[in-house]
């Protein structure tokens, strides 16, 4: 497997952007998706001249990742995690693309969104995003070894954790004061559990071990096995190798602990 | 007319109270039902527990045989526990039940089926003695039977 081809899998670049449901082809985009701005459906990202982003160079993509602006300078609705991937290293990004450019190409024209939400919607997602703070490419800590610089990435950047587990302000950005501290109102309108390491509120008494097996079966400390939004989360980070599963346990044990409504699984 | 309109108040008046017991005994029986269904689960938990300890070389072969015999027939035994019109919230409020488990019960029967097989190929797997292969099996039925049939029937209320 490529350096690309396992980011890609790691982000879970073809969970949305494969319409699964209706047997769509891998990358071809189609998917619909529930966001707060509305049902959105998921471009193409495979490597058609058409209907894909076959004529994208690099700085395309890298412009669509890290800033959420399309080509045509269009700008992205938030449901597309960039304000994570600003954090992409540029390695990173030349793998990816080295990995896109290689998929099969698929004639697939993109469904665009309703027109009824382009007037209060948009204004909406633009303030959260100039709201939002934009990291940069994610530098390691020096300090730190390199698991815990390695899971943070994982955590922040590419798994894009804090997109559910880290609770929102009335902007709409993220309150990064409470990092992964569980949102009451996630995406689809969900409380999304505190992951930070308190150990009444939050996954204080779950060892490195437990942390991995979630991320590798779904498989919580009480033998349940997740079946909601983080089942989704897990066709990802199942796919991880298992010392990229231990980097992220070794981070989240390291975050401040905060205490929160959003309880964990004990 | 008075007999009449007597007998019909009698009537009324027990129509109420047979329906009024009816609904008393539905919702004993949706209180059985659904605590048949949280021991089932519980067990299940149990049993996939102490087939992790022995990969973990917490706990024996013989543990874990016993176990895994026990996931061969609670598995089949899971659509039992989900009858008709047994919609429910789990008593720690975090779970609930799709429609679909009833308005798609064949594919609802099929989940179940998935992973009873998948629980026939870990008493295999535990029998073998090789926990390598204990492993692979133990996540297979755990993420492909367990977490799938979890992520199209089950509602969670809370994540």
């Amino acid at each position: 497997m490529t350096r690309g081809a396992y980011l890609a899998a790691a982000a879970g670049c073809d969970q949305c952007h494969t319409d699964i449901k209706n047997s769509g082809r891998p990358y071809a985009g189609g998917r619909a998706l529930e966001t707060p701005f509305g049902t959105i459906f998921t471009p193409n990202i495979t490597p058609d001249r058409a209907t894909g982003i076959g004529r994208w160079r690099l700085a395309d993509l890298e412009r669509a990742l890290r800033w959420g602006s399309a080509p045509d300078s269009s700008h992205y609705l938030p449901a597309f995690p960039f304000p994570f991937y600003n954090g992409l290293t540029d390695t990173d990004l030349v793998d990816l693309k080295a990995f896109l450019d290689g998929l099969p190409a698929v004639f697939r024209i993109n469904i665009a969104a309703a027109p009824s939400i382009f007037s209060t919607v948009w204004t909406r997602a633009a303030i959260t995003i100039v709201a939002e703070c934009f990291p940069g490419p994610w530098q390691p800590d020096p300090i730190k070894d390199p698991a815990w610089n390695r899971g943070a990435y994982l955590v922040n950047t590419v798994g894009r954790c804090g997109d559910c587990h880290t609770p929102r302000h009335w902007l709409g950005a993220l309150e990064l004061k409470r990092q992964l501290a569980g949102s009451p109102a996630g995406p689809g309108g969900k409380a999304f559990p505190n992951i930070t390491p308190d150990s009444e509120t939050g996954i204080g008494n779950w060892s490195e071990d437990d942390i991995m097996n979630l991320l590798k079966d779904g498989q919580t400390p009480d033998f349940d096995f997740v079946g909601g939004a983080m089942a989704e989360i897990v066709k990802n980070t199942t796919r991880l190798v298992d010392a990229d599963r231990r980097a992220i346990a070794v981070y989240l044990r390291s975050l401040p602990a905060v205490r929160s409504e959003q309880r964990a699984a004990r | 007319m008075k007999l009449s309109t007597k007998h019909s108040v009698l009537a009324v008046a027990l129509t109420l109270i047979l329906a009024g017991l009816g609904g008393v005994a539905l919702a004993q029986d949706k209180e059985a039902v659904l605590k048949n269904r949280e021991t089932l689960m519980k067990g299940q938990a149990k049993d996939l527990g102490s087939i992790k300890a022995y990969t973990e070389g917490k706990a024996d072969m013989a543990q874990a045989e016993t176990s895994a015999a026990n996931l061969t027939q609670s598995t089949k035994k899971i659509s039992e526990v989900f009858p008709p019109g047994s919609a429910a919230t789990s008593s720690d409020g975090k779970y609930g039940t799709k429609p679909a488990i009833w308005s798609d019960w064949n594919k609802f029967l099929d989940a179940q089926k998935n992973a009873a097989s998948k629980a026939d190929a870990l008493l295999v797997a535990v029998k073998s003695g090789d926990k390598e292969k204990v492993s692979v099996a133990f996540s297979d039925l755990g993420k492909n039977g367990c977490g799938a049939c979890h992520e199209t029937f089950r509602e969670t209320l809370k994540n």
